[in-house]
């Protein structure tokens, strides 16, 4: 499975930037994300549990960030086991600055998933990705606006 | 009593099933203190497993253990295989995974609820491997290796010239060549696979009870991979299995994988496999590979025929596979009078669930090339496609009927059935209706296939796999037995055992009706017990329900038994009544005088006399009556230039089916499925309509809807009914059954074996009628299911490539 996209961001890029790589943020953005805790350089164990079809349950993952040339890019490496089965999944980000107070964000990801997920799951696969991506960039956005506030 | 063999006689089973008094796995009750098991499952179709962590589910109130492969190793040899390469079977994965669902690790606990959760808190390290799915992508270099030490992924390659096939080639005309693909499908009966096992160390000896239903040659290869006496491995069958179609012979390693977590859990375990479990790792039929060339005259004959086939057993090569390959080995050449046949044939092993035992096993992988490309020689040669198969049927005169591969078809008049399909299914008629609505842009398709559809398998077929030099080493193996008993209690009344564990087909009603017109007595009162407990029945190796051999060899053992029977109460009454044994004949519970019905007795008293007065039998003879009869029919090994009947009969199937398809959306209606069959004399013409229609919506499934589907890295897509698609009461179509009967010489009762004959033809059948639909599109069909996304694809690439041009 894979996919692209972009999205507007309400905030510079700088700030864009430090906002996607902080990972209180990023916890309170992932949808299911119950436990995102830094275990090294650029790298994260996350618990996710999130209901695909009739498949429910928790991944243990590690997430890694790597190929980081900041504030433009970088890849995010994710690796999740659980119950339900298998995911790895590879995001490319990519942020263009459009003024000082918007930033474009491009994407693309490609994922594969196994076991249980995609014995039953596959169908409605490429729906909860893009149900999770549109939901992450919206508690982003709000995400942002929080962290405007508190400066 | 008069005839009852013949008649539709209405099931016995029937009440209790509809009432829910049947007596399935699930109904069982369980010794006390049995523990559920659950079974955590591969997510990856090629790994190594690093480590098992099973500490944090042990910690879980309820669960009483958790068994990997390492604490099964020491208590079990891997299975034995029939091929000569050295391929490692066990029933849990040991240090690597092969497919997506093979066990990695078994939960037992207070019940499946704990057990199931348990599974979660399981961690399993692997580290991935490249997988291999497609099946010539596995024969090629570099491609990944499954089996290290087999060195590549074939499991057994081996090579037949039956006649003078360069001959044949050389003579022709032209040659017609092709590439087919059969897809991997299942046969999901409704009930799942299930297993209660007991392991009791006073005697070292495993009790189990599972809805397996043979061949009872597996028997030997559990006791073997359990490391026990065979008489220290008893199994029972239950009275009733809610279907299988052959898939549920695949459950021996689930038997001895709960036998061996019986044994280190200290307890009986039970485990009632689920539907998802089911359709990823139960069993399959094998897709395959054929490349088919045929040797043809100007005016349709077909001289010779050269068969490439690579069949994908999946992770494992497992008994009894390569059989799904070597099944159909003397019918190769289907209906039609081929003497000149070469066969290349591979068993290929992929990161796919292994395969077995399936309703036509092997017949819709050799039927789908054979018969389509009989419609393409048809369409080359600007010939009728029934003209080309008439042109090819072996004629009613040649019969008994000897194959380039060794077959003996013993009966048939495939002309006369073929004549009376194109009667009924209005052919003629058909093919103007046709022309008419092309002319409107209506896509209207007719197909025609012809089977041998053969019954009772001869055991001694599988050994086609190894070369007669390797055959040498070992006992030669052949026949095709069965066994019942047949007893009379002080009463008067009868019991029969049978041995052929029923899946639904009915067993219990022809039994009784053939027990009852031989003994006289009314077949609802004869009780006939279908469970099978390997340390109490007689059974054989062949034992069970499959390859449709009740009616040629089931049915058979039952008519001995009885005849045994019939025969020591005639003697005695002749006994009683000083009448010679020949004047005597038994009706309606008496045995009577043919010249003076004046002189009887019942059989009550002769029976009551055997138990209760047995210084009253004639002098010498032993008391009671329990008579075992074990039948065989003439079934040799394979002779060393590799011929081998592998089947005892071989009935007859000819299909017409015709199609509508809808161009805007590629939907397939199918108008009109009239099938035509002869299996001999028909022991009961409503079971037989009955099993023929359940055949049929199989085939029906493999032509149009149902695939086990793997995407290119393995990962299994298709876990539930929502992704696999069975026919359903509302997908089957109008179906005109009718039949013609030509006895088999060589079974007692001149019947032969049927209910999977539509399984082989359906598929092709419709590829056949789908394909002559879309003939104005000029496409060939030459995989399945012809789903409607499939069919437009063609339309509409065909319409992309006419406007190009």
């Amino acid at each position: 499975m894979n996919g692209s996209g972009k999205v507007a961001l309400n905030a510079g890029i700088e700030k864009a930037w430090e906002v996607l790589l902080n990972p209180q943020a990023l916890k309170n953005c992932i949808m299911g994300c119950t436990k995102l805790e830094t275990v090294g350089e650029n790298k994260y164990e996350a618990v996710l549990s999130i209901g695909i079809a009739a498949v429910k349950g928790k991944y243990e993952s590690t997430i890694e960030i790597a190929d980081i040339q900041k504030p433009n890019h970088y890849k995010l490496i994710v690796k999740g086991e659980g119950g339900p089965g298998s995911v790895e999944a590879t995001g490319v980000v990519d942020l263009i600055s459009i003024d000082e107070n918007t930033t474009e964000l491009q994407y693309t990801y490609d994922a594969e998933v196994g076991g249980k997920v995609a014995m039953v799951g596959q169908r409605m696969l490429n729906g909860v990705a893009k149900l999770i991506i549109q939901d992450f960039f919206k508690k982003f956005n709000k995400e942002l606006a929080k962290s405007e506030q508190s400066v | 009593m008069s005839k009852v063999i013949g008649k539709s006689v209405t099931r016995v089973e029937d009440k209790r099933l509809l009432t829910g008094q049947g007596k399935y796995i699930d109904d069982l009750g369980t010794p006390p203190n049995t523990a559920h098991v659950a079974i955590l499952r591969s997510p990856y179709p090629h790994a190594k497993i690093v480590s098992i962590d099973y500490s944090e589910a042990l910690k879980i109130p309820g669960v009483k253990g958790v068994v990997t492969g390492k604490e099964v190793q020491p208590l079990v040899n891997p299975f034995s295989v029939g091929v000569s390469a050295p391929v490692q079977y066990y029933p849990i994965a040991m240090d690597k995974v092969r497919y997506v669902g093979e066990p990695v690790a078994v939960v037992v606990a207070k019940n499946r609820y704990i057990a199931e959760d348990a599974l979660e808190k399981i961690k399993v390290k692997y580290e991935t491997l490249e997988p291999v799915v497609d099946i010539e992508r596995a024969l090629e270099e570099g491609a990944p290796v499954l089996h290290e030490n087999v060195g590549s992924n074939i499991a057994n390659h081996r090579t037949f010239h039956y006649g003078d096939v360069d001959k044949a080639f050389q003579q022709a005309d032209r040659i017609i060549k092709h590439r087919f693909h059969f897809p991997k499908y299942s046969a999901t009966p409704v009930e799942t696979y299930g297993v209660i096992a007991q392991y009791e160390e006073s005697t070292d000896s495993y009790t189990v009870h599972a809805n397996f239903h043979g061949p009872f040659v597996l028997h030997s290869i559990m006791a073997s991979a359990l490391k026990v006496p065979s008489n220290r491995l008893r199994i029972i069958i239950p009275k009733d299995i809610g279907g299988s179609y052959g898939i549920k012979a695949g459950i021996f390693p689930y038997i001895v994988l709960c036998s061996v977590v019986s044994r280190l859990a200290g307890c009986p375990v039970k485990w009632i496999e689920d539907r998802q479990e089911h359709l990823a790792a139960s069993s399959s039929c094998t897709d395959r590979v054929t490349y088919i060339e045929a040797a043809v005259k100007n005016d349709g004959k077909v001289l010779g025929l050269k068969m490439k086939m690579i069949d994908n057993v999946g992770a494992y090569i497992r008994a009894p596979e390569p059989a799904c390959l070597y099944r159909n080995h003397a019918n190769t050449t289907g209906a039609y009078d081929i003497p000149n046949l070469m066969i290349d044939a591979y068993a290929v092993m992929t990161n796919k669930v292994p395969t077995g035992l399936i309703r036509g096993y092997g017949g819709q992988e050799t039927y789908f090339p054979l018969e389509r490309i009989m419609h393409m020689i048809a369409d080359e040669l600007e010939m009728d496609p029934a003209d080309v198969i008439r042109r090819n049927l072996i004629k009613k005169e040649q019969f008994p009927y000897k194959t380039a591969s060794g077959g003996v078809y013993d009966s048939g008049d495939y002309e006369k059935a073929f004549d009376l399909l194109l009667k009924i299914g209005k052919y003629e008629e058909f093919r103007k209706k046709q022309a008419e609505a092309r002319k409107k842009g209506k896509l209207l398709g007719v197909g025609l296939a012809v089977i041998v559809e053969p019954s009772g398998s001869n055991m001694g077929y599988i050994t086609i796999a190894l070369t007669p030099e390797e055959r040498k080493a070992g006992l030669p193996k052949s026949g095709c037995t069965e066994a019942a008993t047949i007893s009379i209690d002080p009463m008067g009344n009868v019991n029969v055992r049978i041995s052929t564990t029923p899946t639904g087909q009915g067993h219990e009603t022809v039994a009784s009706q053939i027990v009852s017109e031989i003994l006289g007595i009314p077949h609802d009162k004869i009780n006939v017990v279908a469970e099978l407990d390997t340390a109490t029945s007689a059974w054989s190796i062949a034992s069970g329900s499959y390859s449709s051999r009740f009616a040629s060899l089931g049915s058979s053992a039952v008519y001995y038994a009885a005849q045994k029977v019939k025969r020591k109460i005639i003697k005695i009454a002749a006994h009683f009544l000083q009448i010679d044994e020949d004047d005597l004949t038994m009706k309606n519970g008496q045995i009577i005088s043919k010249t003076d019905p004046s002189k009887s007795i019942s059989i009550k008293r002769v029976a009551g006399s055997a138990h209760w007065n047995p210084l009253s039998l004639p002098k010498g003879m032993e008391p009671g009556i329990y008579e075992t009869a074990y039948y065989t029919a003439q079934a040799e090994p394979p002779d060393d230039n590799d011929l081998i009947n592998s089947s005892i009969t071989y009935g007859f199937v000819a299909d017409l089916v015709t199609v509508e398809i809808d161009p805007e959306t590629g939907e397939i209606h199918i108008l009109d499925y009239y099938t035509v069959h002869d299996a001999g004399k028909l022991l009961n013409p409503l079971i037989a309509n009955g099993q023929i229609l359940g055949g049929l919506v199989h085939g029906l499934g493999g032509a149009m809807y149902e695939e086990l589907v793997y995407d290119d890295k393995g990962q299994f897509l298709t876990g539930s009914f929502m992704d696999y698609l069975c026919p359903t009461a509302t997908e089957i179509p109008r179906v005109t059954i009718q039949h013609i009967e030509t006895p088999s010489p060589i079974t007692p009762l001149g019947a032969k074996g049927l209910g999977e004959g539509n399984s082989m033809s359906a598929p092709v059948v419709i590829a056949n009628a789908v394909n002559d639909a879309l003939k104005p599109y000029g496409v060939t069909i030459d995989s399945l299911p012809v789903t409607p996304n499939k069919i437009w694809n063609l339309i509409h690439r065909s319409i992309k490539q006419e406007e190009l041009a």
